[in-house]
């Protein structure tokens, strides 16, 4: 099964999210701050992570940095979520290493077209490397 | 004569000791006075004894013989005048020639005196014109001789010619005392600019050279037509501020005809001014001060005394005072006039709120003005003399000082830079530098310093505010769209849930709450979008596109709205449209918005969406047009459709919905891709929107900075 890393600190979006992505059938894991979602990731039991940009401790710009700067996790799929729509804010998640970007609210079946298409092609380079 | 009674070898001696005393003395004096004194008191000598002895001089205006020596006569009265054409002697006078008379009581034209007997009289002579004549008498009929008619001659020659030396010397001592006047006067002209002074200097130099009581000295008000007084030296009363009219005495006489005048007797005058009747004047002199043609002023002199009267040689004298005194007052005029200019421009630059400093061709500083002063610190004793750049420029500043002000020796130059005040603080400020020339020569360069800090500051704090704002907006959205994304997400997900535990009929309550937090959502999304086009924060992300994809990604977007009215949507994009270079996200924005408008204000009717590429005034353009057969605008509405909140009517947004924002967004996004957007509508017919885009769109200029 597919396992997401959900980092978000808001419980509610935390909790419906999750329970929506588990309904569509995927496991997900939940961390509720950069720190803790850096950690998560580093285990290596995730195939993608969904990172919220306004964190505390450290925000999602900076895990996503750390994560990049780690050989073990630098291919690791990331879709940065955020609710700044001010300009730059997709820019500042590209440049940070994450591989996408959503705006909340989560328009469900937009971001799980953004899911499929990091997996497919992540499963893809595994299998050309493989 | 008894003299002659002593032996005749002895008397020859004393004779001639008698005669040279008499030239001695003659050759001796000074004074023409000295002269004649001389002359009567050597011929009176014991050694010639000649009894009685005067010396009747011609006055030059009346022709009368005025005694000025005598010498025997004790009781001789003073000044004795004997008028012309009376008297013996007055025919040496008139023949210049000596006249004996060896009885003189038997002439009619003898005036009686003490004396009884003979007399001679003998011309004085200057250049064959006769100045007077010595009279000699005696008591004796038939006194004199042969001999004693040579030795008065040859006294007589004696004085002439000391007499006229005695004037040669008098003559040069004057004209050197004219030239002297005449100097100190232009002097004072060089020295002293106040008119007034001027010309009450030249009003004291022409009473003391004239010999007269007063005088005064006018200027002409031209735009009065009056002479005002602003000299004036004992006439009897300050005259100063005096004004006279033209005709109105003296100087008003000369300055309406323009000559000079002599009034011998000012109280019989008709012209006199009453302004004068107050003091005692006998006679005046006045003539008109010109410069060319041009009345400036006028000067008169005037006797007090009823002795003395005005002559042609005081006119001519008068005369020599009138042009400087003209003079004085053109110069003071022209003077005025260029002081006035000069402080009004010395004004505006001492004033001038920029700093301002003027530099010689070497780049040094000849003057500043208190901006100068209080901005860099210097003061002016400090600064002048200084290279400028040396002065306020910084080594990191000095190259770039000094092309400003290489530059600035040709041609004007300006810009923003740092300089440096005394104390060493760094100022912004906006240069200026221009060339200074005067008559075409190139005198060096002045330079103009506006104090820009506070404008910087400003400028700062303004993007401060602005970045606070942008900041508060960025944050407002994400606490608003967080309880939103609650509301949407928990509405959206529990409808999947209950549809799948088979209670539809909540679903379509869940759908109307779902919708309500959508709607919110655009609203707060316009609202933020709109926020940033007015705070200049709205950025475009320019990228090349295939406009025929993104015209299908968006009809497949907004193909459920189209549907829910039962509308048809017919989208027209050849594939030669190509592509374009915009801000994709922004294009889709305003077709996705156009497209729903339509469909919202349409129902059982076609909406067309046509896309062509378009040649406007040479400009290649993407067009993209937007028709619908829907209810259509009124005039009216279709001015205020494009401003922020104003749907048509308010009350369509309840009965359509809607931000009200759309438009006014697609019509600024149109506007920063270098496009624009236009209506065409007639109620109940329909509307179309269409939108013009450049092929190729250029982000609008990055804010102005200053480095």
């Amino acid at each position: 099964m597919t396992r997401i890393l959900l980092v978000e600190d808001n419980e509610m979006n935390r909790d419906m999210l999750s329970r929506r992505l588990e309904r569509k059938g995927y496991e997900v894991e939940l961390a509720v701050d950069g720190r803790q979602g850096v950690d998560k990731a580093k285990t290596l039991e995730y195939d993608l992570v969904l990172m919220d940009m306004s964190l505390p401790e450290i925000d999602g710009w900076e895990a996503t940095r750390e994560l990049r700067a780690d050989p073990a996790t630098k291919e690791l799929p990331i879709i940065a979520l955020t609710a700044h729509a001010m300009s730059g804010d997709r820019e500042r998640a590209l440049e940070a290493g994450c591989d996408d970007y959503d705006t909340k609210p989560i328009e469900l079946n937009r971001l799980l077209g953004k899911m499929e298409a990091l997996l497919g092609r992540q499963s893809g380079a595994e299998g050309a490397g493989a | 004569m008894s003299s002659r009674s002593t032996s005749r070898s002895s008397a020859q001696a004393h004779r001639q000791a008698g005669l040279l005393r008499l030239t001695t003395g003659i050759v001796s004096a000074h004074t023409e006075d000295e002269i004649y004194h001389a002359m009567v008191d050597g011929l009176h000598d014991e050694a010639l004894g000649y009894s009685f002895l005067g010396a009747f001089i011609l006055e030059p205006d009346t022709g009368d013989r005025v005694l000025r020596a005598s010498a025997g006569w004790p009781d001789a009265p003073e000044s004795w005048r004997v008028h012309k054409g009376e008297g013996i002697s007055e025919w040496a006078v008139q023949d210049g020639k000596l006249h004996y008379t060896p009885d003189v009581t038997r002439e009619s034209r003898y005036l009686p005196s003490r004396v009884r007997g003979s007399e001679v009289d003998i011309p004085l002579r200057i250049d064959g014109e006769t100045i007077g004549v010595l009279v000699v008498e005696s008591d004796d009929l038939d006194a004199f001789d042969e001999e004693d008619f040579e030795i008065l001659s040859a006294a007589a020659d004696q004085a002439a010619i000391a007499i006229a030396r005695v004037r040669l010397i008098d003559a040069e001592r004057r004209r050197a005392d004219e030239h002297k006047a005449l100097l100190d006067t232009l002097a004072d002209l060089s020295s002293e600019l106040e008119l007034s002074r001027v010309l009450q200097a030249v009003i004291d130099r022409a009473v003391t050279q004239l010999g007269v009581t007063g005088g005064e000295v006018a200027i002409y008000d031209e735009e009065r037509v009056e002479l005002v007084v602003v000299a004036s030296r004992s006439v009897g009363k300050d005259s100063t501020g005096t004004r006279l009219k033209l005709d109105e005495g003296a100087m008003g006489a000369v300055a309406r005809t323009l000559k000079p005048l002599i009034i011998p007797s000012y109280h019989e005058w008709m012209g006199r001014s009453e302004k004068y009747s107050d003091i005692t004047v006998h006679s005046v002199m006045a003539a008109p001060l010109l410069i060319g043609r041009r009345l400036v002023g006028a000067i008169a002199t005037v006797h007090s005394d009823p002795e003395r009267v005005f002559t042609e040689e005081d006119l001519r004298l008068l005369n020599m005072f009138a042009p400087q005194a003209a003079i004085a007052i053109e110069n003071a005029r022209l003077y005025t006039e260029a002081q006035r200019q000069r402080q009004y421009f010395e004004s505006l630059v001492q004033n001038s709120p920029v700093a301002i400093v003027s530099l010689d061709l070497d780049h040094k500083i000849v003057s500043c003005n208190p901006a100068f002063e209080r901005l860099f610190g210097y003061s002016s004793e400090e600064a002048v003399g200084c290279p400028l750049d040396e002065l306020i420029s910084t080594a990191d500043t000095r190259s770039e000082a000094e092309a400003y002000t290489r530059g600035a020796l040709h041609h004007a130059v300006h810009g923003i830079g740092r300089r440096r005040r005394k104390d060493g603080a760094l100022v912004d400020v906006e240069i200026l530098g221009v060339p200074v020339a005067v008559d075409g020569e190139q005198l060096g360069l002045m330079g103009l310093y506006h104090d820009i800090t506070e404008l910087l500051q400003a400028r700062k704090d303004a993007e401060a505010a602005n970045s606070a704002k942008s900041q508060f907006l960025a944050n407002m959205s994400h606490e608003l769209r967080t309880p939103l994304n609650a509301i949407i997400g928990y509405s959206e997900m529990l409808q999947e849930e209950v549809a799948d535990l088979g209670q539809t009929t909540l679903v379509p309550d869940l759908g109307k709450i779902h919708t309500a937090g959508r709607h919110l959502l655009a609203l707060i999304n316009d609202v933020l979008d709109l926020s940033k086009i007015e705070a200049g924060k709205m950025e475009l992300l320019l990228e090349d596109f295939d406009v025929q994809a993104m015209v299908e990604e968006v009809a497949t977007t907004v193909r459920p709205l189209i549907d829910k009215n039962s509308n048809r949507l017919e989208v027209h994009c050849p594939p030669e449209v190509g592509g374009m270079r915009g801000d994709l996200t922004k294009v889709r924005q305003m077709l996705l918005n156009l497209l729903s408008n339509a469909s919202k204000f349409t129902s059982d009717g076609r909406i067309d969406l046509e896309v062509a590429r378009e040649r406007d005034h040479g400009e290649e353009e993407v067009v993209f047009r937007v028709r619908d057969t829907g209810i259509g605008m009124t005039p009216e509405q279709q001015q205020r459709v494009f401003e922020a909140f104003s749907q048509a009517e308010a009350s369509t947004s309840r009965k359509f919905g809607g931000t009200g924002l759309g438009l006014a967004i697609s019509k600024r996004f149109c506007e920063m891709m270098g496009g624009g957007i236009e209506l065409e509508s007639e109620p109940g017919k329909g509307s179309t929107f269409t939108i013009r885009l450049p092929t190729v769109a250029v982000a609008a200029a990055e804010p102005h900075t200053i480095a």
